[in-house]
């Protein structure tokens, strides 16, 4: 049974515009002890999923499920008092800003004791010695001392070391981390990733990496959930995605990207337009109007198509019905069948 | 260094006084740039790589003297900006442009894309009446936008049409030198290729110099010709970017390469990763010696006490380092497997 299970996810906002349609209809699984990468550009809702999975949204967002399922128990049915008990518990988040998400008033001790002493119940002697053992853990050198500073006193690496503490504290069995090393450094990423890796493989929490960073991914993730205009255009796993894109999306992702490892100097492909616009999405594929290989059946409401070995992709270039629509540079491509009928 | 140098830096300082209690007392200084000398050649792209407070963008805006300089030199077509007057300034403002990293907060939100194109062209006497829209409608299709947006206010753009309105902006005075602070870093990835794709194209065709500011070593791997690595206010490697990337001298240069994720899983479960200790240093109280001594794995007594200088030890190869001097110009060895940083290069 996976850890997290997520079904027919649609998150929209009000807005003086009309209804933006952020999340539209994702559906995802994970396991325990798994580490998935969600990877999109700005608005394409990987951040209102992960905040909607929590019922962190305000009141202007309106969110329905046909399920979610963490660890047996549906989250929507749960009420506020419930989702307290869970959030920070079971499942932890860290946010992009650590300076943001931390209270500049309390000290670094009193914010991490606060989480311990709620959710596990210990007295303030044992909640001290959890902080101080948890700041050991993210390598904040003299963690006795440091316990009685505030955020400022902090540097920002150190500050995402001390959300990390604080989220791992309660030995969370899922932790959601949304672009937890944007706002850092590479050195200082580089220091946050490998210690998020050490503390995973210590505790076997299961890990959502929400990144644009398609890097980090590679780096990080095992399964890869590749987001566009609300729903999820494509999944696999690393390799899968990285080496065998599916989706033109994703292939034009990769494409568009300077690597470091490029030795001799090649012309970047962008993708052409721009992201699409959430308060008018088209009824078919939102990628079509930017796509290569758009073809008149793209219109229509996108079905998941099966690569095998758990890899998915949302495109109509593998179907049967679509085969003399296709462009001819997409000609030679294989059918597969869809998964389901059009969601 | 001087052949073909367009601008030039010669022992350039910014201090930024920190002031404080009742009387603004002078108690101390940000040390931002601190002591920095490089050359731009005509029509080639300077990398100017570094992470948060190493001074990348100081330089930047004190090349256009949009900040005074604290001490020091800077030549463009070997005249000093330093020493010029306003009147002068002004006049050389026409040569060297600016593209800034934020499209929302560079572009004002009161005027309109022609106003904001035309704005220069006013100010240097460069067009009048119906010549502005004439030139506001070419640069905009030369940036890839439609003569029809030059009505519109910049809030009805996307980041990366908004930068590509700051490019036409900056070439309206037809520039010889711009100076791009970080032009991609706020635009989402596959917005990115089309304005590096556009910066490029824009240099074949004008012969154009850029000095290119960033932090992200994949871009600047991309776009530049040489690249200059700084640390904490000083330039600490400066090299042909093959030779940065493919022999990198010294250990922050080395460190910060390999701190870099390939988006390539095959390629990142090869690689070593040299991860560093420690934060950055504050460029308000520096480490003594070299600034780099207090994260450097293969740092020594000398490290601590001398500053070392910058060192041609290959042609047209700099480096700042002890280490790397006393070896001969040999580079230290921080992983086990070296070279991991191009075991995936096609």
């Amino acid at each position: 049974m996976p850890l997290l299970e997520v079904e027919n996810l649609r998150t929209t906002f009000r807005t003086e515009d009309g209804p933006v349609t952020a999340v539209n209809g994702l559906s995802f699984a994970l396991d325990a002890g798994e580490t998935l990468g969600i990877v999109g550009e700005s608005g394409s809702g990987k951040s209102v999923t992960a905040l909607s999975i929590m019922r962190l949204l305000s009141r202007t967002a309106t969110v329905t499920a046909d399920r979610i399922v963490f660890n047996g128990e549906n989250l929507p049915s749960k009420s506020e008092a419930d989702m307290r008990r869970i959030r920070g518990y079971k499942i932890a988040m860290i946010f992009q800003d650590p300076m943001t998400s931390l209270n500049p008033v309390l000290t670094i001790g009193e914010q991490i004791a606060e989480a311990v002493r709620l959710h596990l119940g210990l007295g303030k002697r044992d909640a001290r010695d959890r902080a101080v053992e948890m700041l050991e853990k993210v390598r904040i050198p003299l963690p006795e001392k440091r316990l009685g500073d505030y955020p400022h006193q902090f540097s920002g690496g150190m500050r995402q070391r001390v959300m990390i503490a604080m989220a791992l504290s309660c030995n969370p069995q899922l932790l959601i981390a949304d672009e937890p090393t944007t706002a850092l450094d590479v050195t200082i990423q580089a220091q946050v990733l490998e210690l998020m890796n050490d503390l995973q493989r210590e505790t076997g929490a299961a890990i959502v990496l929400i990144t644009h960073d398609l890097g980090v991914v590679a780096e990080f993730c095992r399964n890869v959930l590749v987001m566009y205009g609300g729903n999820m255009v494509e999944y696999g796993s690393a390799t899968q995605i990285f080496s065998e894109p599916r989706m033109p999306y994703t292939q034009g992702l990769l494409a568009s990207l300077p690597r470091l490892d490029d030795s001799e100097h090649r012309r970047l492909e962008p993708i052409k337009g721009q992201p699409p616009n959430l308060l008018r999405l088209p009824p078919g594929c939102a990628f079509a109007p930017r796509c290569a290989y758009r073809m008149p059946i793209c219109d229509n409401p996108v079905p998941l198509y099966d690569f095998g070995a758990g890899h998915v992709a949302r495109c109509y270039l593998y179907d049967e019905r679509a085969r003399d629509q296709r462009p001819a540079q997409a000609r030679a491509l294989p059918t597969v069948s869809p998964i389901g009928a059009a969601s | 260094m001087n052949g073909g140098a367009l601008v030039e830096a010669k022992d350039l300082f910014k201090y930024f006084p920190i002031r404080a209690g009742l009387m603004s007392r002078h108690v101390a200084d940000v040390r931002a740039v601190d002591g920095v000398s490089f050359a731009i050649r005509q029509g080639e792209t300077l990398g100017l790589v570094g992470e948060s407070g190493s001074g990348k963008t100081t330089i930047g805006r004190l090349l256009l003297r949009l900040l005074p300089a604290t001490k020091g030199e800077i030549l463009f077509e070997n005249q000093n900006i330093l020493a010029m007057s306003r009147g002068e300034i002004r006049r050389l403002r026409r040569s060297i442009q600016i593209i800034f990293q934020d499209p929302f907060a560079s572009l004002n939100p009161r005027m309109t894309i022609r106003e904001i194109i035309a704005e220069p062209l006013r100010i240097h006497c460069l067009a009048s009446g119906k010549e502005i829209d004439e030139r506001a409608h070419e640069l905009l299709k030369l940036v890839g936008l439609q003569p029809y947006h030059a009505n519109r206010y910049p809030h009805e753009f996307s980041g990366g049409q908004r930068q590509r309105v700051g490019v036409a902006r900056a070439l309206a005075v037809s520039p010889k030198f711009i100076v791009c602070d970080e032009p991609v870093s706020a635009l989402d990835v596959s917005i990115q290729a089309q304005v590096i794709n556009l910066l490029e194209e824009l240099q074949e065709k004008f012969g154009l110099t850029y000095l290119f500011i960033a932090h992200d070593l994949s871009v600047v791997r991309h776009i530049s010709t040489r690249v200059a690595v700084m640390y904490v206010g000083k330039i600490v490697e400066l090299a042909n970017r093959e030779e940065l990337y493919q022999n990198p001298l010294h250990p922050y240069t080395q460190a910060l390469l390999s701190a870099i994720p390939i988006p390539d899983p095959a390629v990142e479960q090869r690689r070593k990763r040299i991860v560093l200790t420690g934060d950055i240093p504050s460029p308000v109280n520096p480490p003594s010696g070299c600034r780099f001594h207090t994260r450097c794995p293969v740092a020594f007594d000398r490290c601590v006490s001398e500053e070392p200088p910058l060192r041609e030890y290959a042609p047209g190869h700099f480096a700042a380092c002890h280490w790397v001097e006393e070896h001969g110009g040999a580079r230290p060895d921080l992983t086990t497997a070296p070279a991991a940083v191009n075991a995936g290069a096609k």
